[in-house]
């Protein structure tokens, strides 16, 4: 071996190599190998607070979008079968606009019966008039009469009967006739009723009842239309119970709905509602029992520009964010009816 | 004098060799050893660490875990998201139930329902498919190990689970750390995970929370739980929550500390005997070299340099080794996510160094005791 | 052999040198007082366990005196600190052993360059002057052989070129003909005598072969500690 060795020494050479490269390799793998425990941002926009509450006192809370008037669940007064619907969900009714229609057969046959009680009536009446004016005639020329024995006694007794007789029956055919206008003047009400009206001007939210289905007064919570004032629109934010103190009524809140938590608009304060109720679910589980109670806030949405029609529908869940009051601002307990606004 | 120190040590194969797989299997030993212990404490962290955009956890005052956790009411969340510093706050659900595959085999699944709107809470990354798949209707993401564990060899695309009575179709993989147990995991929206988990009355496990710019994760931890009573764990406390609760319950420490022990022990068993069977055998060009007029300090540097040579490659070979270990195994889902942590290697390095030092301290000494006049007789 | 002293190379004054054994100490050196001149092969010759092994090692610098001064080239080596003493040795002594030494994992050439290596030179240069060093012994040859390549001979050669690679003004030598035949023997001896020899460098050879005393400038005799003979022969009764 040579101090120059021109073969490769594979204990003071190679191995060192080896040992060098294994190192560098694993240096390299070390640092490659680390796992991935970047924080990232979350790539769907979560709800965020908005700018001037970011940093600020403040209260959250899940709400649902709602007319102004709240829904309406259009009944009917008549059971029956439902003959003609005359709205479809989204139109826009006013006051008294007729909605639906149901079967008004029956009712127009007693129209028509109730008529021909009318006319029958009528002719009563005609028959017993000229009957009493022939009765009333005989019994005048019987009382022209001067000679005591051209008539005699019983027969003027007799005409003076019929004349009476005659005057009665008029006056029962009058009756019949009022009888038979009565019951005109209810069949065509019932008519009317037949005919399912709006009782505000507002939107048609949805239609439940097709031509030819039954609609009874019975069965609870049948709701054959809904409908309610959406201009505007309101939402009812749930507050828990345990925040409702900390906050600030009367200040607008931000509002955005859910999955399109970048479009937020701000919405002014309508009313807290005087009773504080269970949580309503608005966590999609069915059947959830909660112990929570809530305040719930009232917020107006602004009025829906064209562009916004689409941003905000009745029923929509909604996440909002509401200042919270200045603290030691004020220390006695808001009372919610005492700022409602309304 | 180093490089005839250097040819006096790689002169003598056999105990080079010999010390060379001494320092090596040490290292081997201990690093593997000890990354596998790391990795498996950390997989009590992998639920956390898959939330990638959640910098706190906010749960129930008696909740430890991921998996240990006590549901709280929905409200829960409008009371975080009340809180001043909070970014932005969203629900995720963690529950376990039994999920019948098509064979009719029942598998205990753990379901994790994520937030509807922005999907947070997913994992970062998927195999195959996309998040989005999880708004068609029943739809679940397996996680890979899941994936090998209910689907060998095959694909779980399209495959129809049933769960609670409920219909569930597999359309995505996403690529997650296992957990301890290497439970199945099924992503899916958080409103339909209440319908997969059968009903209690409370059931969001956990609300996390992205924080603002300007605070800090501890601060905003001290504030949700100043104001809402609930606990709030920043990421990285609630990982270490997860590896505590292993160290806690499992026997792993105690086992792993014990392999790493004997690693050391026989690390400086092997390497001890060796070098000072090498030390002894060379003691005799030693003490002819003092006698030439060495100075014990070179002697000295002598022997640290063939010490430090057996050392550097030793533990080369034994890192080697390790990083050719963890990856050939990265492939089974039993070491998915496997990672050597950068100091294990350094914890290995002093471990080697300590050894390399005892013993060459212990053969130096016999070495600096010998009397020159020794080579007279 | 040839004449007069030239110079005292090493001055050895009243040494004595005790050993323990145990709870006993014994004195295996008693009063020695010797000089050793340049240019004088000098041999020191007793039986095993005369402490001749121990004088040497006092005369070099490797073994302290318990008592006594020696001074080597007018210094007082015992009176150094232990570097300067080991880097006397290195500057002053060349060594050859009785088993040679020779690292096994050089070559041959690098073996012999070791004390210039020691001294700092480059490797390279010490190299090129131990194959000169070792031309001069013949065995340029083997150079690039590794010991274990080596006959006994030649591995002695090597170890002599170690001695005297650095040129040092005393040499010592430890049984150099122990193991080999007489003719190899005088060889040797001869070889010693050609390089070794010279005008202001001492050589001390310890032996007890009794093969070689004819080659000897002048002889020193140690029985139980104690020098008996100083002189240019060996002794009649030996």
């Amino acid at each position: 071996m040579a101090l120059l060795p021109k073969n490769l020494s594979f204990s003071r050479q190679i191995l060192p190599l080896v040992a060098l490269a294994g190192l560098v390799l694993a240096v390299i793998y070390i640092a490659t190998g680390l796992p991935d425990r970047e924080l990232s941002e979350p790539t769907e926009e979560p709800p965020r607070a908005p700018q001037e509450l970011a940093n600020a006192a403040r209260v959250a809370g899940a709400g649902v979008v709602e007319p102004s008037s709240e829904v309406i669940d259009i009944g009917t007064a008549i059971a029956g079968l439902v003959t003609m619907v005359r709205v479809q969900p989204g139109d826009y009714v006013t006051k008294g606009q007729p909605l639906f229609q149901v079967d008004d057969r029956a009712v127009r046959a007693r129209v028509r019966e109730a008529e021909a009680q009318i006319g029958e009536a009528r002719a009563a009446i005609a028959e017993a008039q000229s009957a009493a004016a022939t009765a009333a005639r005989q019994l005048d020329l019987y009382r022209n009469v001067s000679d005591p024995a051209a008539v005699s006694r019983a027969e003027v007794i007799r005409a003076e009967g019929e004349a009476s007789a005659a005057q009665n029956r008029l006056n029962a055919a009058r009756a019949r006739l009022q009888s038979a206008q009565a019951m005109r003047s209810s069949a065509t009400t019932e008519l009317g009723r037949l005919v399912v009206r709006a009782p505000i001007s507002g939107e048609i939210l949805a239609v439940d009842i097709r031509p030819g289905e039954y609609v009874s007064t019975m069965g609870g919570n049948a709701s054959f239309i809904r409908m309610g004032e959406t201009r505007p629109l309101h939402v009812r934010i749930d507050i828990d119970e345990s925040e409702a103190a900390r906050i600030a009524l009367g200040e607008p809140a931000t509002v955005s709905p859910r999955g399109a938590s970048d479009r937020q608009v701000k919405a002014s304060f309508v009313r807290a509602e005087p009773q504080v109720v269970p949580k309503r679910s608005l966590t999609n589980s069915a059947a959830e029992r909660v112990d929570v109670r809530v305040l719930q806030v009232i917020y107006a949405l602004p009025s829906a520009a064209s562009s916004n029609e689409a941003l905000f529908r009745v029923g929509q869940q909604v996440d909002a964010y509401i200042p919270a009051r200045r603290n030691g601002a004020t220390t006695d307990i808001v009372k919610p009816e005492a700022d409602e606004t309304e | 004098m180093i490089w005839i120190a250097i040819r006096m040590l790689t002169g003598d194969r056999q105990k080079f060799y010999g010390l060379l797989f001494g320092i090596a299997f040490s290292t081997l030993l201990i690093t593997q050893q000890l990354t596998i212990f790391v990795n498996l404490l950390e997989r009590g962290a992998s639920g956390v660490y898959n939330v990638s955009s959640a910098d706190v956890w906010v749960m129930d005052p008696v909740s430890r875990t991921t998996d240990v956790a006590y549901a709280m009411p929905s409200t829960a969340l409008d009371k975080v998201r009340g809180v001043s510093g909070v970014e932005w706050a969203v629900p995720h659900i963690r529950a376990t139930a039994a999920v019948r595959t098509k064979d009719g085999d029942l598998e205990g699944v753990a379901i994790i329902g994520v937030d509807d709107a922005t999907l947070i809470g997913l994992p970062k990354r998927m195999i195959e498919g996309s998040p989005d798949v999880l708004s068609q209707p029943d739809s679940v993401i397996i996680d890979d190990v899941g994936m090998t564990r209910m689907f060998p060899d095959q694909s779980p695309i399209g495959e129809r689970l049933e769960l609670n009575d409920q219909r569930a179709v597999v359309r995505g993989i996403a690529d997650a750390i296992p957990s301890f147990t290497s439970t199945v995991v099924l992503y899916t929206k958080y409103s339909q995970a209440l319908n997969y988990v059968p009903g209690t009355r409370n059931r969001l496990s956990f609300v996390l929370v992205g924080k603002a710019d300007d605070v800090s994760a501890q601060q905003l931890v001290d504030r949700i739980e100043a104001q809402t009573g609930l606990r709030a764990r920043t990421r990285e406390q609630f990982a270490g929550d997860g590896v505590d609760f292993i160290i806690e319950n499992t026997g792993i420490p105690l086992n792993f500390g014990i392999t790493v022990m004997l690693g050391f022990i026989v690390g400086v068993a092997i390497v001890g005997l060796t070098f000072s069977l090498f030390i002894r055998d060379n003691i005799k060009q030693f003490g002819a070299l003092k006698a030439i007029g060495v100075s014990n300090g070179r002697i000295a540097r002598m022997v640290a340099a063939q010490a430090g040579m057996v050392g550097m490659v030793g533990y080369g070979l034994g890192v080697l080794g390790t990083v050719g270990f963890i990856h050939a195994f990265s492939g089974d889902p039993t070491f998915k996510g496997f990672y050597i942590p950068w100091q294990i290697p350094l914890i290995s390095l002093v471990a080697i160094v300590l050894i390399i030092a005892l013993t060459g301290w212990l053969s130096l000494r016999t070495v600096l005791k010998t009397e020159p006049a020794a080579v007279f007789r | 052999m040839s004449a007069a002293p030239i110079s005292k190379a090493i001055s050895v004054r009243d040494i004595a040198r005790d050993f323990t054994a145990g709870q006993q100490t014994i004195r295996v050196l008693h009063d020695i007082d010797i000089d050793v001149h340049s240019g004088e092969l000098t041999y020191i010759v007793g039986e095993s366990g005369s402490g001749k092994t121990t004088l040497i090692s006092i005369m070099c610098g490797i073994l302290y005196p318990t008592e006594g001064t020696v001074r080597v080239f007018d210094t007082d080596i015992y009176h150094l600190s232990d570097t300067e003493l080991v880097e006397f040795r290195l500057n002053n002594i060349g060594f050859i052993f009785q088993q040679y030494n020779l690292i096994p994992a050089i070559d041959a050439a690098s073996n012999a360059a070791v004390p210039l290596i020691a001294q700092g030179m480059d490797r390279h240069e010490a190299r090129e002057r131990a194959v000169a060093m070792m031309d001069k012994l013949n065995i340029a040859d083997q150079a690039d052989k590794l010991p274990n390549q080596l006959s006994g001979g030649q591995q002695q050669r090597v170890a002599i070129a170690r001695a005297l690679v650095h040129e040092p003004r005393l040499v010592v030598c430890d049984e150099p003909t122990a193991a080999l035949d007489a003719r190899s023997g005088r060889r040797v001896m001869d070889l010693l005598r050609e390089v070794a020899v010279d005008e202001d460098r001492a050589c001390i050879i310890v032996t007890h072969d009794n093969r070689v005393f004819d080659l000897a400038d002048r002889i020193l005799v140690l029985e139980d500690g104690r020098v008996t003979h100083d002189g240019a022969e060996m002794p009649e009764d030996h």
